[in-house]
């Protein structure tokens, strides 16, 4: 018996080593959507406020995969897509976008979800955000103590007046804080956009000797500061959240934070378009967006969803009332059309 | 059939295949598809010229060869004594100096570097043992910066350069020592003219292995780098994740393969039996 299954293995396996372009793709039925994922904690929080709900309310069970955004490219460029539900950020989406490797979203055959709903900056043909999150200035209390902390970009350029090792955002984070360095050197908010890269080079050269380290990934930004490497820096807020939750000596201000925004897409050559277009509406409704948004810090897209928020949660939240004050939206359209020259310029500034 | 009487073609054809199939075939495909894009083979070279002599790449270059050179160098340095004492060791010493070398292989890279971050950063332990001992004032910046990427890369390529200075080392015959004692040379005499002539190939394809394996090297100047340790392997993941430009990719990856094919060329050659060996 044992032997007899042997074999077709022994076959397999070296028909996949001959033919590796070739390999048969497993026959997958209906009943599984699989999903690109930032990965980490963030699937633990989706698993349980919306993967498993949707495969008790369906029967269609949800894989997550990592891919980075040149995966993604390569799987659709070698006509050989993987995965169904894209949840990303969205440059990368508007991205594939471009190639035309995406399908619509659906809205019209939504039934958990009401398209009404659902905040219009983020409600897109080919996308729809699913959470919003904020990079925010954070700061050491212990070595700011009490209301003498950095209060805007300006305080943050301020080596003077707040002194010690910073940290910003470097390119291969996917953008780097040309805003914050513009806001520092005086631009209103309302008018960051179009970004003057040259000024905002200008400014960022004047800080430049007090950054320890431009942050590559989440998880770096989280340890520079937890390891005191720095005592300021941007940061995304759930990345920080988790900190002071762990009783960090960590704070941030929601004043001039950059309100990002996280979205879904769908693989036009998908092999379950329609599993992904019911998953995609699925976690666009209000209470299953106010559990992963509470859990994760980050802020609900539909609009009913801040109505389950206490008041507190509601005043913490991305892209809510408070922070839509405070804050701004990152736009992400100058930075696709521009991320080309800006990574050119960035690499010739960061190598002077 | 003993599988020493097969044809070694036979013999290397599992590998063979499997190197072909995931290596050569999809570096193929990219460099293929990518160049593709940009259209003629005149408007290839001109992009190519583009790339090439930019000021970007220029100066990833030589940050590359520059970090590559004092790496190897160091290696080198740590490395040969180590060696020598691996090839004279016996019993438990041996075992000891060995597992010290090879256990880190074990682990993976990016959790070795992750050790060295706390080792060496602003509150990490070097600096508190330092400072706890009034031998410096402030905190030594060792990491996030060039310091650090050495560090970390020396540490990393220690093993490549013991290995296989040790198997020169070990060739060396010791009754040539002997015989050059008895004939009156002294230690240093012996070490000079007859044990570092008959290591130095091993020398050589220590150095060509070490230095090949440094420039391509990405996760460690990534993580323990500052804002201007860019090397080459890390500029190309830009352009592959960061801008989508794999034509640009895909140039910047000839010209690392060209450099790699070429050192590994010159190390074939020397790493060849020696006449250590030769004399056994």
């Amino acid at each position: 018996m044992t032997d007899d299954l042997k074999l077709p293995r022994r076959l397999l396996i070296g028909t996949a080593l001959a033919a590796p372009a070739t390999i048969a793709r497993p026959a997958r039925a209906d009943g599984e959507v699989i999903v690109r994922t930032p990965g980490g904690a963030y699937d633990d929080v989706m698993r349980r406020h919306v993967y498993d709900p949707f495969t008790r309310e369906t029967g269609i069970r949800v894989t997550v995969v990592a891919a980075t955004a040149a995966k993604l490219i390569a799987m659709f460029r070698a006509n050989n897509v993987e995965l169904d539900l894209i949840d990303t950020g969205d440059a990368q989406l508007m991205t594939l976008e471009g190639m035309g490797a995406l399908a619509p979203i659906a809205y019209d055959r939504w039934r958990w979800s009401k398209p009404e709903d659902v905040t219009s900056e983020v409600k897109l043909p080919y996308r729809v955000g699913n959470f919003t999150y904020a990079t925010v200035l954070a700061y050491n209390r212990e070595s700011f103590p009490g209301d003498n902390h950095p209060k805007s970009w300006a305080d943050f350029w301020d080596a003077g007046r707040f002194p010690g090792p910073r940290m910003l955002a470097d390119i291969a984070s996917a953008s780097v804080n040309l805003e914050f360095a513009l806001l520092a050197d005086g631009v209103p908010k309302d008018q960051l956009y179009p970004i003057d890269l040259d000024r905002a080079l200008r400014s960022m050269s004047r800080i430049r000797p007090q950054i320890r380290r431009f942050w590559d990934t989440g998880a770096l930004s989280a340890q520079m500061l937890s390891d005191r490497e720095v005592v300021l820096g941007s940061i995304w807020n759930g990345r920080l959240q988790t900190l002071i939750d762990r009783n960090a000596p960590l704070a941030y201000t929601w004043n001039e934070h950059m309100i990002q925004v996280q979205a879904l897409g769908i693989f036009k050559d998908a092999r379950n378009v329609e599993g992904a277009q019911r998953l995609a509406d699925f976690m666009m409704q209000p209470q299953v967006q106010a559990g992963y948004a509470k859990a994760l810090i980050y802020g609900p897209t539909n609009e009913r969803a801040f109505d389950l928020l206490t008041p507190d949660e509601r005043a913490r939240m991305p892209g809510g009332e408070n922070s839509r004050r405070s804050g701004f939206y990152q736009n992400i359209v100058w930075w696709h059309e521009n991320r080309e020259r800006v990574t050119r310029a960035w690499s010739r500034w960061v190598l002077r | 059939m003993p599988l020493g009487r097969l044809p070694a073609w036979l013999l290397l054809a599992p590998a063979l295949v499997l190197l072909f199939g995931v290596f050569l075939m999809p570096i193929g495909w990219f460099l293929v598809s990518s160049l593709r894009e940009l259209g003629t083979l005149a408007d290839i070279r001109e992009e190519m010229e583009a790339v090439l002599f930019s000021d970007t790449i220029g100066r990833v270059i030589l940050n590359t060869n520059g970090i590559g050179a004092v790496v190897t160098l160091l290696v080198l340095l740590i490395g040969y004594p180590v060696s020598y004492a691996l090839s004279r060791a016996r019993g438990f010493a041996f075992t000891l100096i060995l597992l010290c070398i090879v256990l880190p292989y074990f682990t993976s890279t990016i959790v070795r570097t992750y050790a060295w971050m706390v080792l060496l950063g602003r509150n990490g332990l070097i600096n508190q043992v330092l400072l706890g001992l009034g031998l410096i004032g402030a905190p030594l910046d060792l990491l996030y910066n060039r310091t650090g990427v050495v560090i970390g890369m020396t540490y990393v390529l220690l093993p490549y350069m013991v290995l296989t200075l040790y198997a020169a080392m070990k060739a060396v015959d010791p009754r040539l020592l002997q015989a050059a004692e008895g004939m009156g040379a002294s230690p240093g005499q012996v070490f000079r003219r007859v044990f570092m002539p008959l290591t130095l190939h091993g020398v050589v394809a220590g150095v060509l292995i070490t230095f090949i394996l440094a420039i391509g090297f990405f996760i460690t100047p990534a993580l323990m780098g500052g804002p201007a340790d860019i090397m080459i392997a890390m500029l190309i993941e830009r352009e592959v994740e960061l801008t989508q430009n794999w034509p640009t990719a895909a140039m910047m990856t000839i010209v690392l393969l060209a450099v790699t094919l070429i050192l590994y060329a010159v190390y074939s050659r020397y790493a060849e039996p020696g006449q250590g060996e030769l004399q056994r």
